[in-house]
């Protein structure tokens, strides 16, 4: 190695990189210790062996020696390692012990491995964002894209969101996966850390000085392993305080709820599905048989809409809730082109704002610290009409009610009541949302467990669907306010 | 090896009891014998080191540039782990276990296996399950893609192929196990009088101790594989945190057999370097009985080590710290190997015929993958190293330019006793002399690849690491091209090489070194029906 050092290109890389931080640099040169060690033992050995090879030969007229076994010698040559590895072991360790001491970190950052993309989670301030490989670099990844990858800056070692640190504080990062294990790799920093689904693992870092460094995930993860870069910016206090306001700001913006036409939802979907979908059910919606199932003919997309809308959100086996990803636009974008495109033309779409009611509140999952003071005041809901609460009651129903009382609402008796034409759902109102909120026997109470929106959306839809027809519907803010005056939740942990 | 039958007749030094051979093919198919056997085994290893060769080619044709250019991720996924099968389980271990077969019966002085109705199951379910495993190829979903180690969750991710590829390893599996029985049974019961455990030749030696190391671990690679069975088909979750499972129990159990594993495929090759070298320098091995120890220490060790595969995964800092320790101890043995080698070729009086060639790059070569090993016992720098190209060129190393190059060597020094011909020298030297230069070419580069941040398993790179890539690149096309040489050889010499008649010793000397030398060459048949009298100890 160290011949080639001498000799090769300026420009060819040889060597590991020095890195960025204090344990980067211990790893260093405990690499450049034990490269040497490795480089004197071989040139002994090698020595030795040449030597005898030019000298000791039959040509030569050399005379082959009988001597064999030499305790002494055998001895010698067992020791004299055995000491040079208490040697290596005694630096190891100790740089061994700090990398491993998270103690004392001054923020903490959850990274998330998703197939392939990187989630990032600032634990202290609330800021979340999904972070995956920059759109210059996946077209020309792509087999026969005829771009050359030099002409790409950073090609596969640059992603669409940053992650951004400040520098000189001590970081605590936490590691975990949402499906297979992957591994966050930034060799400036000087260390990869596995992240398995089910565990949290814990790593930290400090970086010195601004800068942008950039890794890889570095376990196996899937076909697309090789393109979930990983890129960290480093800036100092001020800078990344700015950057800490203006993200948050934008993240409070949100999506653009306002209804759009179907041919604006078709052609807008079209870029989100590249950047989101194509990767596994492949540009042209055909898929992968056997792995990721064809879009172009889906039973699924052609279809119930609100069935396609649930899956989008909640995700299922390898398909991962883009609920979290997505904001409802680009989701309501997303699924109208799928059901319109790829070979599709199912006619129908959906809005942006009937998406946003199935979203998961961005409330509950922003840190408590952020906003502690901004949930005295509830804003009442809007209201709905009463289609929009049928088809998002219909969701509801066949997530939460079906199950006992049966997707018809036949129910199963003698457990489980039929809804279609009960006497309580045909009868008052307030009745069966009390019944709803509050539960009894083995009906249980979902005053907590639904939100204000789909409570009334699944009380309006047992009357005027499954064989109902009150024609009657509650509006979200009377049930906001029932549930304000709810008990406190039982905790059962 | 037709050459074997066709001249057996003429050797009646012994009590032949008119139990040749089948004629035509189903002498193939129902053959006991252990000449037979492990002639199937040799040329089905080839074949397999061809197919596992073609798949590297693939792979290393997809890295000579940055881009995509020939083959989808996926499929390139399928091409690293199938390669890695296929060599592993198709070429390297048949390849020793088929040594196993023509010499431990020759070298201990026995007429045959002592189990040779199994000896026959055991390669025809090795070929079952390589098929089986190559059918994954046309399955729908394509042949599995999560790596050679299988790791859940990914590998839970594969389609059709699964099944196959978990059955197929279950019979590979038997198909070792049975080999491994077949070969202690013979050595415990079938040695020659006089020839004590510690006279045995170090091939004998090394594989007795790789045959115990194949029946402890093969059942727990099996019984991993069929935790993702039930965990994929009924329901199970040894593996998946979201019903109590562990996803990283897998890789311990993985590692408990991989480990020893790696040495599987390399003690065999200790053995015959330990054999080829004292020949060629005209001298004894150095130290023979350290020779045994420390082949028994690294198998030793071998079992108490796994966890250096996995120490990115989040163990404690306990655990971290001691599979560092033991890891760094597995380096005085194999320290031992090295100069024991070295001081055995010291005042020796050496020649260099390709045998011998084949032997030193090994030692060279070998002892490069044993520093590479050392650096990344080192866990604060294999969370650097790790699953990087650092890695594949060192395990490259271990295997190619050591377990392939000293099975060529094996090939060279006794095709001319088992065949009763000559190889072309001329070709032997140049197929070695390419191999030699060309194995650098393609895996000593990835040494930097992986130190300036090049990952494993990726089909596609970023720039910078374009160029030692290209070299890499070219190196494998040069080093792929180079074994056809030894398919001519091969087949060369069996259909009568140089013309030379072969003396029964072969080498100059070489009846002081081993038994099989005081054969006639070819062999006959049955190899020794009437126990030796004479051991050679010139090895001890």
């Amino acid at each position: 190695m160290a011949l080639a050092e001498g000799t090769a290109h300026a420009d060819y890389t040889l060597n590991l990189m020095k890195g960025v931080t204090k344990v980067s640099n211990d790893i260093y040169d405990l690499h450049m210790l034990i490269l040497w060690i490795c480089v004197i033992i071989g040139v002994g050995v090698f020595g030795t062996m040449f030597y005898s090879i030019y000298h000791h030969r039959k040509s030569k007229g050399h005379q082959a020696a009988q001597f064999h076994e030499n305790t002494t010698v055998e001895i010698i040559w067992t020791i004299i390692p055995t000491l040079i590895l208490i040697g290596m072991a005694i630096p190891a360790t100790k740089t061994l012990l700090e990398l491993e001491d998270v103690q004392d970190a001054e923020m903490s950052i959850k990274v998330t491995g998703w197939q392939w993309k990187w989630e990032y989670e600032y634990l202290d301030n609330g800021i979340h964002f999904f972070s995956s490989l920059d759109e210059a670099s996946n077209k020309a990844r792509q087999v026969g894209s005829g771009i050359d990858p030099r002409t790409v800056p950073h090609y596969l070692l640059n992603v669409d969101k940053p992650l951004v640190i400040p520098t000189k504080k001590k970081i605590r990062f936490l590691f975990t996966a949402a499906d297979v294990l992957h591994s966050w790799w930034i060799p400036d920093l000087g260390w990869k850390k596995d992240a398995i689904p089910g565990f949290i693992n814990e790593a930290w870092t400090s970086v010195d000085n601004p800068g942008t460094y950039r890794g890889q995930c570095t376990e196996l993860c899937g076909k697309d392993h090789g393109f979930m870069p990983i890129v960290v910016i480093a800036m100092e206090q001020p800078e990344y305080d700015a950057w800490v306001k203006k993200t948050q700001e934008d993240a409070k913006k949100g999506a653009d709820l306002s209804d759009q036409s179907h041919d604006e939802l078709v052609s807008k979907g079209a870029a989100v599905y590249a950047k989101n979908c194509s990767t596994c059910h492949l540009p042209d919606g055909k898929g992968v048989p056997g792995a990721f199932p064809a879009i172009t003919g889906s039973a699924l997309v052609k279809g119930d809409i609100n069935a396609q809308v649930s899956l989008v959100v909640n995700g299922k086996g390898a398909m991962p809730a883009f609920g979290k990803m997505l904001k409802a636009d680009e989701l309501a974008q997303v699924i109208t082109y799928t059901r319109n495109a790829l070979g599709n033309a199912v006619g129908d779409h959906v809005q942006p704002k009937a998406i946003q009611e199935l979203l998961p509140k961005p409330s509950s999952a922003a840190a408590p610290k952020a906003t502690p003071a901004t949930v005295e005041k509830i804003e009442p809901m809007a209201d709905m009409s009463k289609d929009d609460l049928l088809v998002l009651g219909k969701t509801i129903y066949n997530s939460n009610c079906s199950s006992c009382h049966q997707a018809e609402g036949q129910g199963n008796p003698p457990m489980f009541p039929a809804l279609k034409g009960s006497a309580v759902v045909l009868g008052d109102i307030n009745a069966q949302i009390n019944l709803m909120l509050n539960g009894k026997g083995m009906m249980p109470g979902f005053g907590h467990s639904l939100k204000a929106n789909e409570f009334a959306a699944v009380v309006s839809y047992t009357r005027n669907g499954l064989g109902n027809a009150v024609n009657d519907v509650v509006q979200p803010s009377v049930i906001q306010q029932l549930q304000a005056a709810l008990p406190p939740e039982q905790n059962d942990d | 090896m037709s050459a074997v039958i066709a001249e057996h007749d003429d050797h009646h030094e012994h009590d032949d009891h008119a139990h040749g051979p089948e004629k035509g093919i189903l002498r193939w198919i129902i053959t006991t014998n252990h000449k037979d056997i492990g002639t199937l085994y040799l040329f089905f290893a080839l074949a397999m080191f061809f197919v596992g060769g073609i798949m590297a080619m693939i792979i290393r044709a997809e890295l000579f540039e940055p881009g995509m250019q020939f083959v989808q991720p996926q499929f390139f996924n399928s091409m690293t782990t199938m390669h890695a099968l296929v060599m592993v389980f198709g070429a390297v271990m048949p390849a020793f276990v088929g040594l196993a077969n023509w010499m431990i019966p020759m070298m201990i002085g026995a007429p045959d296996m002592a189990l040779p109705r199994m000896n026959n199951m055991s390669f025809w379910v090795l070929v079952a399950g390589v098929l089986m495993l190559a059918s994954t190829l046309f399955m729908e979903g394509g042949a599995p893609a999560g790596g050679w180690t299988l790791y859940p969750p990914l590998v839970l991710q594969t389609g059709k192929a699964l099944p196959f590829a978990i059955f197929s390893v279950h019979l590979l599996g038997i198909s070792s196990i049975m080999g491994a029985i077949n070969i202690i049974a013979t050595i415990f019961n079938m040695r020659a009088p006089g020839m004590t455990l510690m006279k045995m030749p170090l091939f004998v030696w090394t594989w007795l101790i790789t045959a115990f190391l194949l029946i402890a671990v093969m059942p727990v690679f099996a019984g991993a594989v069929t935790m993702l069975l039930t965990d994929r088909f009924f329901g199970t979750s040894f593996f998946d945190a979201a019903g109590g499972g562990d996803p990283v129990l897998y890789q311990h159990i993985f590692w408990f057999f991989g480990h020893p594993e790696v040495y599987i495929m390399i003690l065999p090759t200790f053995g015959v370097a330990s054999t080829i070298i004292p020949v060629f320098a005209r001298k004894p091995l150095f130290g023979y009985s350290s020779m045994v120890y420390a082949t028994a220490s690294i198998a030793f060790l071998s079992f108490i080590v796994w966890a250096h595969h996995m120490f990115t995964v989040g163990m404690p800092v306990a655990g971290e710290l001691y599979f560092m320790y033991a890891t760094m101890l597995i380096a005085i043995p194999t320290g031992v190997k090295v100069f024991n080698w070295t001081a055995t070729m010291w005042k020796g009086a050496m020649t260099f015929e390709t045998p011998m060639l084949f032997s030193i790059a090994f030692v060279v070569l070998f002892t490069i993958g044993g520093f590479t090993g050392l650096m990344m016992s080192i866990a604060p720098s294999d969370f650097q190293y790790h699953d990087t190209y650092f890695i594949v060129a060192h395990f490259h190393y271990t295997l190619v330019p050591a377990s392939v190059f000293i099975l060529m060597a094996a090939g060279y020094y006794w095709l001319p006793k088992w065949t009763g011909h000559m190889y072309n020298e001329k070709i032997g030297q140049l197929h070695f002399w390419l191999s030699t230069v060309s194995v650098n070419i393609l895996f000593f580069p990835q040494h930097f690849l992986g130190l300036a941040g090049m990952p494993r398993r990726i089909p596609d790179y970023a720039v910078q690491f374009a160029d030692w890539n290209m070299i890499s690149s070219i190196g494998g096309f040069i080093f792929g091209a180079s074994q056809l040489l030894f398919l001519y050889i091969v087949i060369d010499t069996i259909r009568g090489g140089t013309g030379e008649k072969v003396s029964d010793e072969v080498w100059e000397d070489a009846h002081k070194h081993g038994l099989e030398w005081t054969l006639p060459s070819p062999p006959p048949y049955h190899s020794f029906t009437t126990p030796p009298t004479i051991i050679p100890t010139e090895h001890i």
